[in-house]
């Protein structure tokens, strides 16, 4: 393509081969790498088009600060679409459920911290739990914003079904697809940090996935309407899967 | 090769008379254009969908009656430029995202090149088209929802929508393949692209619904039960009907 650009101008980009976990290219190398992260609307780009970038700066002295953006961003973006998933059922659900998403996607967070540290070190890695830390909040920031891609497409559906279950069924497929490709940036962040072997990042993958969706039944209803904010009954998600599929067709409000 | 060297600087300026150009959909004219003249690029391809898929949604619509025409024509460039904007967010995420370095207002400007010549190629299945419309027996008491005349239409004019969609999309693939070294990333791409422009392409055009007859009433632009429903629900409630039944019968 360049041959046939004979003057000067801006030209599609080439672009390098992902590294594999088996050969990774050692952050830093690449002088791009080391360009600096000077705020969230900047992480948010990097983490998008070159993701090295953020796993270089989590590993230099004060990475504090891009952990603290990227939390940042991974709530406002979580609210958002939190709200248009209240936009389904109206009324109270336009607080709930923006609430209980960004609160729950940084519980499960939270709560796996410690496990994914823990399978980290066992695996030989040599990374800090701060860049762990950083690595998760680049996860959470990744499927956020992934998740306000979506948004368009699930205001319309929300506007257009009554089916909680569908509904329900949407957005858990949306929250997987937002999640595969933060647990992507994960395990290549994870490539760079010597570790003998992936299978305690898959253990903890599993673990992960498993404790967000049953997050989504423990702040249950998300979708729906409910008279309480919290759930009077304490269920297992197989099951209250189960019981929302069985259940007669309901209306959005009831 | 030669041919760009011969026409160079002619071809690079893209004008309203370019459209024979743009079908021929040369890669590396397509990439200038993207680069080099983006604004232009997307008024052009804007204005190739208002006139191309309009020409063909009016040929739907007079089906059934002359305002009915007038509403698919304009209901057929709405679905997408809807649906591109929709996933212009979304799409411009997952380029990169999958290997592709291209810009969230280059990636618009590649999913709007794809839709443009779809809308082109339907504008030339226009007149096929309209000689189906005027063969198939008008919309009176002997037509019905059931006529498998009816039926030969829906489908015809479907499968005319789905073929131009599919060359418009194959058509973008060396477009595609310029911007990266391999060809897997480029067609993972185009994939994907596809797959959400569908997903939400489909349920844009279930909303604007009917495109050409409503049974249940008089011609409006948009039916009474516009946000009643998704279209993946109605398959799916179909299909399981038709399982049903067939369990039953069997």
């Amino acid at each position: 393509m360049n041959e046939l650009n004979p003057t000067a101008g801006p030209i599609p980009p080439t672009i390098a081969t992902p590294p594999r976990l088996s050969k990774p290219v050692p952050l830093g190398e690449d002088p791009a790498d080391r360009e600096p992260i000077t705020g969230p609307l900047t992480a948010v780009e990097a983490v998008l088009r070159a993701p090295r970038r953020i796993m270089y700066q989590l590993r230099q002295p004060g990475s504090g600060q891009l952990i603290l953006e990227m939390l940042l961003v991974s709530l406002v973006c979580s609210l958002i679409y939190g709200l248009v998933v209240g936009t389904f059922s109206m009324g109270p659900q336009l607080l709930a459920a923006p609430v209980k998403i960004a609160g729950g996607l940084l519980v499960s967070a939270l709560i796996c911290l410690p496990s994914l540290y823990i399978f980290t070190c066992l695996s030989g890695s040599e990374a800090r739990l701060s860049e762990i830390f950083g690595l998760v909040a680049g996860l959470l920031m990744l499927m956020t914003i992934l998740l306000i891609g979506f948004a368009p497409v699930a205001w319309l559906f929300s506007q257009s079904t009554e089916s909680v279950v569908w509904m329900g069924v949407l957005h858990l497929v949306f929250w997987f697809i937002a999640t595969m490709f933060g647990l992507k940036f994960l395990d290549a962040g994870f490539s760079h940090s010597k570790a003998r072997s992936s299978a305690g990042l898959y253990t903890w993958v599993i673990i992960f996935i498993l404790v967000a969706v049953q997050m989504t039944t423990a702040l249950r209803p998300i979708v729906g309407k409910s008279d309480t904010f919290f759930p009077t009954q304490k269920k297992f998600f197989l099951s209250h899967w189960g019981d929302s599929l069985n259940a007669p067709a309901r209306p959005a409000g009831q | 090769m030669s041919a760009h060297a011969t026409t160079n600087e002619f071809a690079l300026r893209l004008r309203p008379d370019s459209a024979d150009l743009f079908l021929r959909a040369d890669a590396h004219l397509l990439c200038k254009w993207v680069v080099r003249q983006r604004a232009r690029l997307i008024w052009f391809c804007i204005a190739l969908i208002i006139i191309g898929s309009g020409i063909y949604g009016a040929t739907m619509g007079i089906w059934r009656e002359p305002l009915q025409a007038l509403y698919t024509g304009i209901k057929l460039p709405l679905v997408i430029l809807l649906t591109t904007c929709g996933n212009g967010l979304l799409n411009g995420m997952l380029a990169p995202l999958l290997g592709l370095q291209v810009g969230f207002r280059q990636s618009f400007v590649l999913v709007l090149i794809s839709f443009a010549l779809a809308s082109l190629i339907l504008a030339a299945f226009s007149p096929v088209a309209l000689f189906l419309v005027w063969n198939t027996p008008p919309l009176n008491g002997t037509t019905r929802l059931s006529s498998p005349e009816y039926g030969f239409l829906q489908l015809t004019l479907a499968g005319f929508i789905a073929a131009a969609g599919i060359i418009g999309n194959v058509r973008l693939l060396p477009l595609l393949r310029g911007w990266t070294n391999s060809y897997a990333i480029a067609r993972r791409v185009l994939f994907v692209w596809l797959a959400t422009n569908l997903f939400l392409g489909s349920q844009i055009a279930w909303v604007l619904r009917p495109f050409i007859w409503d049974p249940a009433g008089k011609t409006r632009f948009i039916g009474t039960e516009y946000f009643r429903g998704s279209f993946y629900e109605t398959v799916f409630e179909a299909t399981r009907r038709l399982i049903i039944k067939h369990e039953q019968n069997f």
